[in-house]
C-alpha cells in the first residue's frame, strides 16, 4: 500500500495540490526576500528591504527616492543591481529548466529526459558561443544571443529525437546514447571556437557559461527571459491535455482526437526557447529540469495539470536557493551553480536509471 | 451510425496485408471480425480507427471519408479499446478515463463536473468505480482492460472498435465485458479470438484470412465445420444447446495428425 501510494502521487488530492500552489506562490517571492540578505558582503536587513521598498515606489507609484537609498549608493547598487536580478534570474532559469525538462519528457515519453541530458543545453551553449564569439546573428537585433541560443537548441532537440528513432522507436538508451553524442559535438565545437579565438574577456564569459552561473544578471536581460518563460508556462498550462496524450503514445492519442506531430513540433520550439534564454542569461546548469518535475510527480502523479504549476513553481524556488547555497558554500568565494545542480542531481538521474520501472528499451 | 470499408488495401513494411476488404455494418450493429493471427484483422481494425493509412480503397463513417473528418471528429464518433496499453508513467485510474473526454475539449477548455460524472459513470459501468483513485499501472491486466473501455464510453461515441478486447481476460471477465458491449446499444466491430465468444454475442462476423474476406454472415451461417476447417485448418463440431447458443468443440490435432501419418 505504501508503495502504491508513493507511485500515484503522495498527495493526489485535490485540495492539496491547490494548497501546495498557494503556498510556492508565496513562498517564491519570500525566498527571493530573504535570499537578498545573503552574501559576501554583510548589509543591515532593514536597509536592504528600504531599498527594494523605494524602487517598488518609484516603479509603481513613481514616488522618488531619498538622497541616501538612491542609485549610485553602495547599498543601493548591490541590492537592486547585483542581488536582487541575480535571483529573479535565478527563478526565471528555474521555471524555465523545470518546464523544458517536463516537455522534454513528455516530448519522449521517458522520464530521463532533461534538456542537459539530451544536450540541448549544449546546443544552445554553442549557438551562443557562435553569437558571441564569431558574432553570428548580429542581424537578428539586441537580443541576437538568446536568439542563437534557441536555434542551437531547437537544432539540437529535432536531432536528438531524428537520431533515437534511426531503426526503430526511441529507446531510453538511444536517447541518453544521442543525447550525449550531440552533447559531446556541440561542446567541442564550442571549445574549439574559443581556443581560436584567444580572446581572454568573452573566454571568461563562456567558462562562466558551461559551468552556468547566475552572476552576469541585469534587469534588461531578465525582461525578455522572464518573458519567455511566463509565455512559455502559460502556453504549456493550456496543452496540459494534449501532453497527457503524448505519453499514451501517437496511436491512443488519434483515437482519443489528436494528432500529435505538429503538436510536438510546436512544443519543441517553445521548449528550445526557454532553454535557449535560459542558457544565455545563466549558462549550463544541469538536472534541474530532471529532479523537479520527478519531485513534483512523485508527490502529485503525472497529470500534466497539476505537475505543470508545481514544477514550475518548485523549479524557481529550487535555483534561488541553490544559487544562495552557491554563495556562502565557499567562504569569500562562490561556486558555479550548475557543479552544484549537477551535484545534487547526477545521482537522483542515476537512481532513476537504475530503477526497473523506467527500463532501458521501454 | 454505419461504418463501412470498401476496397481497402493496406501494406506494412513492404508486406500487402489487406488485399482489398469490403466490409459493413449495420446502425447498433455487433459486427465480429475472425480468422487466423496474421490474416489481418489488426490491421484492418487500425485502418477502420485511423492509426493506418490504407494504401488504396477508403473507410466511410456515415457515407462520408473518414479521411474528410479532423481527428477530433471521428474521436467523437468512434471510441476504440486497443489490444496493448502500456505505459511508461503512473497515472490515476481517473486521469485515464478522462482523457475520454480530450476529444470534446479545446485547449482552455475546463474539465467540468460533467466530465467528472461521465467518468464516474463509464467506471461504474465497468464495475470498476471503487478503483478511481488507483494507479493505473498497479492493476491486473483485465482491470487495465476495463478501465481503457471505461475511457472509450467515455468518449460518448455512436461506436466502439474492440481489438481483441478479451485477450487477457479470465473467461468470466471476458463474458462480463461482452455482455457489457452487446448492451451499449451502439455500432460496434470487434475482433475477436475466441470463435466461441464470437458464435455467443456477435450480430454478424466476418472472417478475414491472408487479407480477403474468407466469409460473411450471421455465426449459425457462417461457423460450420467446412468453413472453420477452411479458414482454421482445424476439425470443430458445431452443435446448438437446449438456450440455442452455437457452441463450437474443437478436435485435437494429434488425431488428425495421427490418422494422416498412418
Amino acid at each position: 500500500m505504501g508503495s502504491d501510494a508513493i507511485k500515484r502521487g503522495l498527495f493526489r488530492g485535490r485540495p492539496l495540490y491547490l494548497i501546495t500552489v498557494l503556498a510556492l506562490l508565496i513562498v517564491l517571492p519570500l525566498s527571493i526576500l530573504a535570499a537578498v540578505t545573503f552574501g559576501t558582503m554583510r548589509l543591515p536587513m532593514g536597509e536592504v528591504y528600504q531599498v527594494i521598498r523605494f524602487e517598488l515606489g518609484r516603479i509603481f507609484l513613481r514616488l522618488p527616492i531619498p538622497e541616501e537609498w538612491a542609485p549610485g549608493t553602495p547599498i543601493h547598487d548591490v541590492v537592486w543591481l547585483i542581488r536582487l536580478p541575480r535571483l529573479v534570474l535565478a527563478a526565471a532559469v528555474g521555471v524555465s529548466l523545470s518546464i523544458s525538462g517536463v516537455i522534454m519528457q513528455a516530448i519522449v515519453k521517458n522520464p530521463l529526459a532533461d534538456p542537459y541530458i539530451l544536450g540541448i543545453s549544449s546546443g544552445a551553449s554553442l549557438g551562443a558561443t557562435v553569437a558571441v564569439m564569431l558574432g553570428v546573428g548580429l542581424t537578428l537585433g539586441s537580443n541576437y544571443v538568446g536568439i542563437m541560443a534557441f536555434l542551437g537548441a531547437f537544432c539540437v532537440s529535432m536531432a536528438v529525437i531524428a537520431l533515437a528513432n534511426v531503426g526503430g522507436r526511441a529507446t531510453s538508451v538511444k536517447l541518453l546514447l544521442a543525447g550525449s553524442a550531440l552533447s559531446a559535438v556541440c561542446g567541442a565545437f564550442s571549445s574549439f571556437i574559443i581556443y581560436i579565438a584567444h580572446d581572454d574577456h568573452s573566454t571568461g564569459k563562456i567558462v562562466n557559461w558551461t559551468m552556468g552561473s547566475l552572476a552576469a544578471a541585469d534587469w534588461e536581460n531578465n525582461a525578455a527571459i522572464l518573458a519567455v518563460a511566463l509565455a512559455g508556462t502559460l502556453f504549456f498550462l493550456t496543452q496540459y491535455r494534449t501532453l497527457n496524450l503524448m505519453l499514451l503514445g501517437d496511436d491512443s492519442a488519434i483515437t482519443l482526437g489528436t494528432d500529435l506531430h505538429r503538436r510536438r513540433v510546436a512544443y519543441l520550439v517553445v521548449s528550445s526557447l526557454m532553454v535557449g534564454f535560459a542558457v544565455y542569461n545563466a549558462g549550463v546548469i544541469g538536472f534541474v529540469g530532471l529532479v523537479v518535475p520527478h519531485g513534483a510527480r512523485m508527490l502529485f502523479g503525472t497529470d500534466h495539470k497539476k505537475l505543470i504549476p508545481i514544477s514550475a513553481l518548485a523549479g524557481a524556488v529550487f535555483l534561488v536557493w541553490a544559487d544562495v547555497l552557491c554563495r556562502t558554500i565557499l567562504p569569500g568565494n562562490e561556486m558555479p551553480v550548475g557543479i552544484l545542480t549537477s551535484i545534487l542531481g547526477a545521482p537522483v538521474f542515476i537512481y532513476l536509471m537504475a530503477r526497473k520501472k523506467y527500463g532501458f528499451g521501454a | 451510425m454505419k461504418i463501412e470499408a470498401k476496397a481497402v488495401e493496406a501494406l506494412l513494411s513492404g508486406n500487402h496485408i489487406l488485399k482489398g476488404i469490403d466490409l459493413e455494418t449495420g446502425d447498433r450493429e455487433l459486427v465480429g471480425v475472425i480468422g487466423p493471427n496474421g490474416g489481418g484483422k489488426s490491421t484492418l481494425l487500425k485502418c477502420i480507427y485511423r492509426v493506418l493509412k490504407p494504401t488504396a480503397g477508403a473507410v466511410y463513417l456515415d457515407g462520408r471519408a473518414l479521411d474528410g473528418y479532423p481527428y477530433r471528429e471521428s474521436a467523437r464518433r468512434i471510441a476504440v479499446v486497443a489490444q496493448h496499453n502500456y505505459y511508461n508513467f503512473d497515472f490515476s485510474v481517473r486521469d485515464v478515463v478522462l482523457m475520454g473526454r480530450a476529444p470534446h475539449k479545446r485547449a482552455l477548455d475546463r474539465d467540468t463536473a460533467e466530465d467528472y460524472n461521465i467518468v464516474a459513470e463509464s467506471l461504474e459501468t465497468v464495475g470498476m468505480a471503487a478503483f478511481a483513485d488507483r494507479s493505473f499501472s498497479t492493476l491486473s491486466g483485465g482491470e487495465q482492460q476495463r478501465v481503457i473501455l471505461a475511457r472509450a464510453l467515455a468518449q460518448r461515441t455512436a461506436c466502439l472498435i474492440l481489438d481483441e478486447p478479451t485477450n487477457h481476460l479470465d473467461i468470466k471477465y471476458q463474458l462480463q465485458l461482452m455482455d457489457l458491449v452487446r448492451h451499449l446499444d451502439r455500432t460496434v466491430i470487434a475482433a475477436v479470438h475466441d470463435l466461441n465468444i464470437a458464435a455467443m454475442y456477435c450480430d454478424r462476423l466476418y472472417a478475414v484470412k491472408d487479407g480477403r474476406i474468407a466469409g460473411q454472415g450471421s455465426p449459425a451461417e457462417l461457423l460450420t465445420p467446412e468453413f472453420i476447417r477452411e479458414v482454421y485448418e482445424v476439425d470443430a463440431q458445431v452443435m446448438t444447446d437446449g438456450g440455442g447458443h452455437l457452441h463450437i468443440l474443437f478436435h485435437p490435432g494429434m488425431e488428425k495428425a495421427k490418422e494422416g501419418s498412418l
